[in-house]
């Protein structure tokens, strides 16, 4: 008794403060003590000072590194050298350099240092980790676009003090290097485009021996040099330091695209404060962020160094090929002698500022001078994306957790009760038996091929969660196997590593060990991972890695992977090697069944397109992070990995009925399409949600089947060509500078559909951005806008999705709505023609059995539509295989049923028929034509009946 | 007599054939209910549009000419004609702005050998085999992809019927049970009401005898002024003391026993709490931030940083054991001494040799602890305050008094009895007060890791098969409606109202609500959980099945009393 009463008398006082934190701390907010800031990052710190020394030294500042004329050899396409940097002490540091100018038009530049190289340093606590700069990052990135370049060449006419390479298309391109200081700009036509080390920022912290006792005496801040801890984790940095930075500069350029991912604008704001810009750099270290927050430069769950600069006519870029923590500082400076100068022609430069914490220099550079150009060219080098089984480009049914077998075949019927297509219902980590992966838990999936079944009778597939953490148990095989076979990631001292994560005690694959994936491959076996059958998909979650009680919610820097690489050098590929080993594991699972995989996966790094499909994490039930999902989707687009999508509905908390269905027509332009919701939240299955918004829901998902075929069609030329699936609106008008920034509108592949989700409640119309002076028809009642470089108000009540077609596309449909994408497979197709100011219209279709790799033996339907001359014609644009006669033959009886010529020629009033013509067909026939009349700013239609031509054949139609 | 409707429905069917070869054939997927649209053979007038004329040669020819889908009764041409399609003004045939209604309500399978029945236009040639709907595989007749679907009708219909015939029968005992649960529920009514009769009667006598005896008390109390009191054993004041003093430590002992129990019963689930906290504050996830469970995990922290309760004392426990022990000459106070011990001393002196004779233990135990213990606890309402000292009294009085007291507890139980049936009388029973008969009657169901169980009108549970532990989803609240959405033959969704009881106020949800289930009732033979979901969190649905609620059974709504069925 006696205890309590102190106690009462604080009782009233402690719940008063706790109440005051409550009202003061708002519920959702991330970690920020969780994470760090780029003052708590040493070698982002350094980097820093190092920029702000340089900068504050003005023109009296000297980069210390030369390029020593004498070690400069051009050949084949590639000028090698040795960079002297000269410290405080007057040390000479060698860094071998290499400039390689490669037939795609881009150069790559690799420093490295010689010591570290040769291993002539000693690595302190009696660590193993390897001496060198980690250099096998291109081993998991890099799949071809390395061929030399045939006809670069030095040009002659270089002044002392500089070597000038002519390489790229009709070497138009020109590298221009200075020895000493060491620079490198790059030109295109005679006119500077990127320059390397012009600020001067240039810094590789060459190795040296830690002398006892004698800090500071190098005249740097050497606090973390040596050891760094953050939230009560102790990195031992065996290595000390070891950071590398370099300055790109883009003069005239005012817009920076990429370097996902961020919660961010698609065009990069300055980060080194001032109103609007960020405090801190643009981070990359894939973490597992807990309740994100938007509009900020945090790091997130995956990363793609590779960044975009953008004006009116120009789009360049480079490639920063490291695998290590990486910030990127982003400054604009005026270009115009005058600063104050405001007028239209005034330049900006925008200046920004790399920095990893270990590692080589590995930069790519590329002229374009088209964004298209900068997709194909980036694409050779790290791979474009599969194109996906044709259900993974449906929508796919996620819930944290669907809690039994029964409740999945349930979930499935209401579907189709309520006449809702899906094609994927998803299982995440309850399925388990106690967290253990490639189990079941008995009591409440006692029945998982029985489930499986239940979807595979009307042809839908599921997906369950796999993730790296290995529950560390006696009796569980996967645990006894990665330990016998010696595969787990190990600690600093060489032991394997523990941590924690869903199962608790965790031991974690590392797929860096090349005996990883055949054992990865093994686990995923039909007889090994008993109950799962080939409509069995997998989702590789938490594998940045996630680590509960690590350090940033990840591995301590100093674990030790496969070939001694300290975690520190590969942290930000790590995530992608799991996919890589998930990956091969699902390609053939049982001998001869060879299919595409389809993974989806929450870290990423530059490459992982080829093999998986991602999503933006956990977001939350909010406008905001509606809003926030197209920019991170289309950024995702042009960083080359454009199988992207965010949780539709929202991760965290109850969306209401009217955030949701705005969500569902925002979601159908993810090119990744999936409703997800986490544990705590209500079921939010779109049958469950009552009307009117049930319809609403119902109408977005069949919009997003309708145009599956465009989908398809837009997958593929990302998969040939690196294109983004859906594109910003600087991307496909790239000289119109209004429209730049704009980053909450899209176009869905080539075909001229132009959606502009709406974001914010209660908004009920939407201003669409109309960049030329072509007409743009509302999808649904054809209404007419145009007028170049305005933006146009649409109606936008909830049922309706913003949504124009551009004059002059050819758009393929298919209406008839089905259970699943599959069973559309046999559906006729219905064309949609819009006209430009010409008459004329364009537009492509690709069709393959959606499934297995038979394309890549002709086993597809490639063509061309064009209309001319009152013509629509197709024409084959595929090249044939051995497969090609046996795809066709399966698709002979699919038809197009109609064709929709929007806003035909007033003559066609009286016209009743059309032409038709097909290759093979003894005689033309004809089909009716129909002509609606329509007032009132909605353009006039006609309609074809039944031309039934051959989806794979060559024919004419003839209005 | 009247044909089991199987039968019924073949015999339509084979006429219907029978029919449609005396004239041209029905166009196909149409129900003979619609043939009458398709007879003339020139021209085709859409059924909901007849502004919309067409030729008979563009029924079913794939290609959708009618805003309400009419002329394809047999392909997938208008499947998308739909409230759920996001139709362009170009996929209205006829430019229709009219709502999107399809007049037909999907591709009709003959299904000969079997039931006719409609499938959904969607799943017309799809490659999928509706056997379900279709068991003839008409719907698959176009056998795309090579797609063939066999005639399964013989074989699907004749498992049809025999569990048709088996639903029939089910039902018929079902709707035997049913009426046997109304009777049984006007029994039980009927009870109640004979009970309230006995009450009432039960309740005059009992009145009567509070009456009798509080004259009685009152006689007794008057005589007793005028008599020396006199006590059992010995005849003296130190007897009469001894002998309540020796009445006052037994209680004392008693409650010493009881504060005892609880203390180690609150000590043992103290150290249990403790347990699981510290294993949650280990098992916890700390990335998961949630704001409730830090906030426990701090508290628990701080809690468990202040200096610990120290363990039972054993000293101490050794002195309870031995205050517990009965008093007799080896330990205690030798009652039986002080019980004929001659009166000579003051009552004041008493005290202190009574004192003198207790071992000091068990004096200092008395004042220090169990009076501030007993204190505390009577304070707080967990032990009930000791009755008015009476001590004072004869035998007699006390006798009058406790048989007077006895009376009028005995009239107030009977008193609340009889409030307690009114109001039951009062309550909803549901229909006919049916689920009178049902009440606390329990079912439970394995779901995956649990067993969930539901007692009728009582409390739904959860019952876990790790752990083994119970836990309440919800106490009875009240009998409800709600509307379950369903699919009619046609395919359409349409609302159904059910009765659903409604549980509420179970265990509180850790970071939710407290646990409360709907409990829908379908009709069935026997009371069974058929499924249990977990709607959101912690609120729960069961669909249960009942005879209860079969249609049928109840003569002009009222229960039968049990004697209209002798």
């Amino acid at each position: 008794m006696a205890r309590s009463r102190p106690a009462s008398r604080w009782t009233p006082l402690l719940s008063l403060v706790v109440l005051i934190a409550f009202i003061v701390a708002p519920g959702l907010a991330v970690k920020h003590e969780n994470f760090k800031t780029c003052d708590q990052s040493g070698f982002c710190r350094r980097n820093r000072a190092y920029a702000d020394n340089a900068s504050g030294q003005g023109a009296s500042w000297s980069s210390p590194y030369e390029l020593d004329p004498a070690t400069i050899h051009f050949k084949d396409g590639q000028l090698t050298g040795v960079l002297i940097k000269t410290t405080s002490a007057n040390e000479k540091v060698h860094l071998p350099l290499a400039l390689s100018f490669l037939e795609s038009g881009a150069a790559r530049l690799l420093v490295d240092e010689e010591k570290r190289l040769k291993g002539d340093v000693e690595v302190r606590h009696g660590s193993k980790a390897n001496k060198k700069r980690y250099d096998e990052a291109e081993k998991w990135v890099i799949v071809g676009g390395l061929d030399a370049s045939r006809s670069a060449t030095l040009n002659a006419q270089s002044e002392t003090g500089f070597t000038k390479v002519l390489y790229g298309p009709e070497n138009k391109f020109e590298a221009i290097i200075r020895h000493a200081p060491f620079e490198v700009e790059f030109q295109r036509d005679g006119q500077t485009h990127i320059q390397l080390n012009h600020q001067g920022f240039l810094n590789m912290e060459h190795w040296r021996p830690k002398v006892e006792g004698k800090d500071g005496e190098s005249g740097e801040d050497e606090s973390t040099w040596w050891e760094e801890s953050f939230g009560g984790n102790t990195d031992s940095k065996p290595r000390g330091p070891e950071s590398i930075g370099l300055d790109i500069t883009f003069p005239s350029y005012n817009h920076v695209f990429g370097i996902p991912e961020h919660a961010d604008s698609l065009s990069l704001k300055e980060t080194r404060g001032g109103s609007g810009n960020h405090e801190n750099p643009y981070r990359m270290y894939n973490s597992d962020v807990f309740e994100y927050e938007l509009d900020s430069p945090m790091t997130l769950y995956g990363s793609i160094p590779f960044m975009q600069a953008h004006r009116k006519g120009s789009t360049v870029g480079v490639f920063w090929l490291n695998a290590a923590e990486t910030w990127v500082d982003i400054v604009k400076k005026s270009a115009s002698s005058n600063p104050l100068s405001m007028s239209a022609n005034s330049k900006t430069n925008t200046h920004t500022h790399w920095f990893s914490e270990a590692g080589r220099i590995d930069l790519f550079v590329f002229l374009g001078p088209t964004p298209q150009d900068l997709s194909k060219t980036y694409g050779e080098l790290t791979g474009y994306t599969q194109l996906p089984q044709h259900f993974a480009i449906a929508y796919h049914q996620c819930r944290w957790n669907y809690v039994t077998d029964e409740d999945v075949k349930e979930v499935d019927a209401k579907f189709d009760k309520y006449q809702i297509p899906y094609d994927v219902i998803w299982l995440d980590l309850e399925y388990t038996d106690d967290r253990k992966y490639f189990t079941w838990d008995p009591l409440t999936f006692p029945n998982p091929k029985g489930m499986q079944e239940k979807l595979a009778a009307s042809e839908r597939k599921l997906v369950v969660l796999i993730d790296p953490h290995i529950k560390n148990k006696e009796n569980y095989y996967v645990s006894q196997e990665l330990n016998s076979k010696g595969l787990a990631v190990l600690n600093k001292d060489g032991e394997v590593y523990d941590g924690w994560c869903w199962p608790g005690s965790s031991n974690w694959v590392d797929c860096f060990n090349p005996a990883a994936s055949p054992w990865w491959s093994s686990l995923h076996k039909y007889d090994r991972f008993k109950g799962s059958m080939p409509n069995l998909f997998i989702w590789n979650d938490m594998n940045e890695p996630s680590v509960f009680n690590g350090p940033e919610t990840t591995m301590p820097k100093d674990n030790l992977h496969y070939g001694n690489w300290e975690h520190r050098d590969v942290h930000n590929v790590n995530g992608m090697t799991l996919v890589n080993a998930t990956y091969q594991a699902m390609l053939e699972r049982k001998k001869g069944e060879v299919r595409r995989p389809f993974i989806l996966t929450r870290s990423y790094f530059a490459g992982a397109q080829r093999m998986s499909a991602m999503w933006t994490g956990d977001n939350q039930a909010t406008w905001d992070h509606l809003a926030i999902s197209l920019p991170m989707v289309l950024n995702n687009g042009i960083a080359g990995f454009p199988f992207a999508g965010a949780d539709v509905g929202g991760f965290f908390h109850n969306p209401d009925r009217d955030l949701l269905a705005r969500w569902y027509q925002a979601g159908i332009w993810y090119p990744f399409f999936r409703a997800h919701a986490h544990i705590d939240t209500r079921r939010r299955e779109p049958y469950l949600i009552s009307e009117p918004h049930r319809t609403i829901i119902s109408q977005a998902i069949r919009l997003r089947y309708q145009l599956l075929p465009a989908w398809y069609t837009a997958f593929h030329e990302a998969s040939v060509n690196g294109t983004p699936i859906v594109r910003p609106q600087y991307y496909v008008f790239p000289d119109d500078e209004e429209g730049f920034a704009i980053d909450d509108q899209l176009y869905l592949g080539d075909t001229g559909l132009l959606a502009k989700p709406v974001v914010k409640e209660n908004t009920f119309t939407t201003d669409i951005y109309i960049a030329d002076d072509e007409k743009y028809y509302d999808y649904f009642d054809f209404t007419i806008y145009q007028g170049a470089g305005k933006r146009h108000t649409v109606p936008a009540p909830e049922d309706k999705i913003p949504l124009l077609i551009q004059a002059g596309h050819v758009v393929p449909r298919r209406d008839r709505p089905r259970r699943s994408s599959a069973l559309m497979r046999w559906d006729p197709y219905t064309f949609v023609i819009t006209l430009d100011k010409n008459g004329e219209a364009d537009g492509t279709l690709y069709v393959d059995d959606g499934e297995t790799f038979n394309y890549e033996r002709g086993g597809y339907i490639h063509r061309r539509f064009q209309y001319r001359d009152s013509i629509l014609s197709s024409e084959d644009i595929g090249t044939n295989g051995a497969k090609t006669a046996e795809y066709l033959k399966t698709m002979a009886a699919v038809t197009v049923e109609r064709v929709i010529v929007v806003d035909p020629p007033a003559s066609w009033k009286d016209k009743s028929s059309v032409t038709i013509i097909e290759d093979g067909a003894k005689a033309g026939s004809t089909a009716s034509l129909e002509y609606f009349e329509q007032k009132g700013g909605k353009a006039s239609y006609a309609v074809v009946k039944s031309p039934n031509v051959g989806i794979g054949k060559t024919w004419r139609i003839e209005f | 007599m009247r044909l089991p409707q199987s039968l019924f429905l073949l015999a339509v069917a084979g006429s219907s054939a029978r029919a449609s070869s005396d004239k041209a054939a029905r166009p196909r997927g149409v129900a003979p209910e619609f043939a009458k649209y398709y007879q003339d053979s020139n021209t085709f007038t859409c059924i909901s549009n007849p502004a919309v004329q067409i030729p008979f040669s563009a029924v079913n020819d794939d290609f959708c000419d009618c805003p309400d889908g009419s002329d394809e009764p047999g392909t997938s041409a208008c499947s998308h004609l739909s409230r759920n399609s996001p139709l362009t003004v170009a996929d209205r045939p006829g430019n229709n702005d009219e709502e999107v209604t399809a007049a037909l309500p999907g591709f009709y399978c003959k299904n000969k050998g079997h039931r006719p029945s409609f499938v959904p236009f969607q799943r017309v040639n799809d490659g999928i085999c509706d056997y379900e709907q279709c068991c003839d595989g008409s719907d698959e007749w176009a056998r795309v992809g090579g797609t063939k679907c066999e005639d399964r009708c013989k074989e699907i219909g004749k498992q049809w019927r025999k569990q048709e015939e088996q639903r029939q029968k089910s039902m018929n005992v079902a709707l035997k049970k049913k009426k046997a649960l109304l009777v049984d529920a006007g029994r039980q009514q009927q009870e109640i009401v004979d009970q309230i009769t006995g009450l009432e009667a039960e309740i005059k006598g009992a009145e009567a005898k509070v009456e009798g005896l509080e004259a009685e008390l009152k006689a007794v109390e008057e005589a007793e002024r005028k008599v020396v009191r006199t006590s059992g054993k010995g005849a003296g004041k130190v007897n009469a003391l001894a002998g309540l003093a020796k009445g006052r430590v037994n209680e004392l002992r008693d409650a010493l026993l009881e504060v005892r129990r609880q203390r180690d019963e609150t000590h043992s689930r103290l150290k249990e709490l403790e347990e699981i906290l510290s294993k949650f504050k280990v098992e916890y996830n700390p990335n998961f931030n949630d704001e409730g469970v830090k906030r426990a995990v701090r508290s628990w922290e701080d809690y468990a940083a202040r200096e610990k309760v120290e363990d039972t004392n054993k000293a101490q426990d050794r002195d309870l054991d031995e205050i517990a022990k009965e008093d007799g000459e080896s330990s205690g106070i030798n009652w039986e001494h002080w019980e004929n011990e001659e009166d000579g001393c003051k009552d004041s002196d008493l005290v202190y040799q009574l004192a003198a004779y207790l071992p000091p233990s068990l004096v200092a135990f008395i004042e220090d602890k169990v009076l501030s213990l007993r204190s505390f606890l009577e304070s707080s309402g967990i032990l009930a305050k000791p009755d008015v000292d009476s001590s004072s009294e004869s035998k007699a009085v006390t006798d009058a008094r406790n048989a007077l007291k006895s009376e009028e507890d005995s009239l107030k139980a009977l008193k609340n009895k009889l409030r307690d049936q009114r109001a039951d009388l009062e309550k909803d029973y549901g229909p006919a007060g049916i689920f009178r008969a049902l009440k606390d009657q329990c079912i439970s169901r394995d779901a995956g890791e649990y067993t969930y169980e539901h007692c009728f009108l009582d409390g739904t549970k959860q019952i876990s098969k790790k752990g083994g532990s119970s836990m309440s989803m919800g106490r009875f609240t009240r009998i409800g409606y709600t509307a379950v959405e369903e699919l009619n033959d046609a395919g359409e969704i349409v609302s159904v109202a059910k009765i659903a009881l409604e549980y509420e106020r179970g265990q509180h949800c850790w970071n939710g609500p407290n646990r409360s289930t709907k409990v829908v009732l379908e009709c069935g033979e026997e009371n069974e959980i058929l499924k249990v979901a977990e709607d959101e969190k912690c609120v729960y649905s069961m669909l249960v099945t009942t005879p209860a609620v079969c249609a049928g059974g109840e003569e002009n709504g009222h229960p039968p009393r049990s004697k209209d069925e002798l």
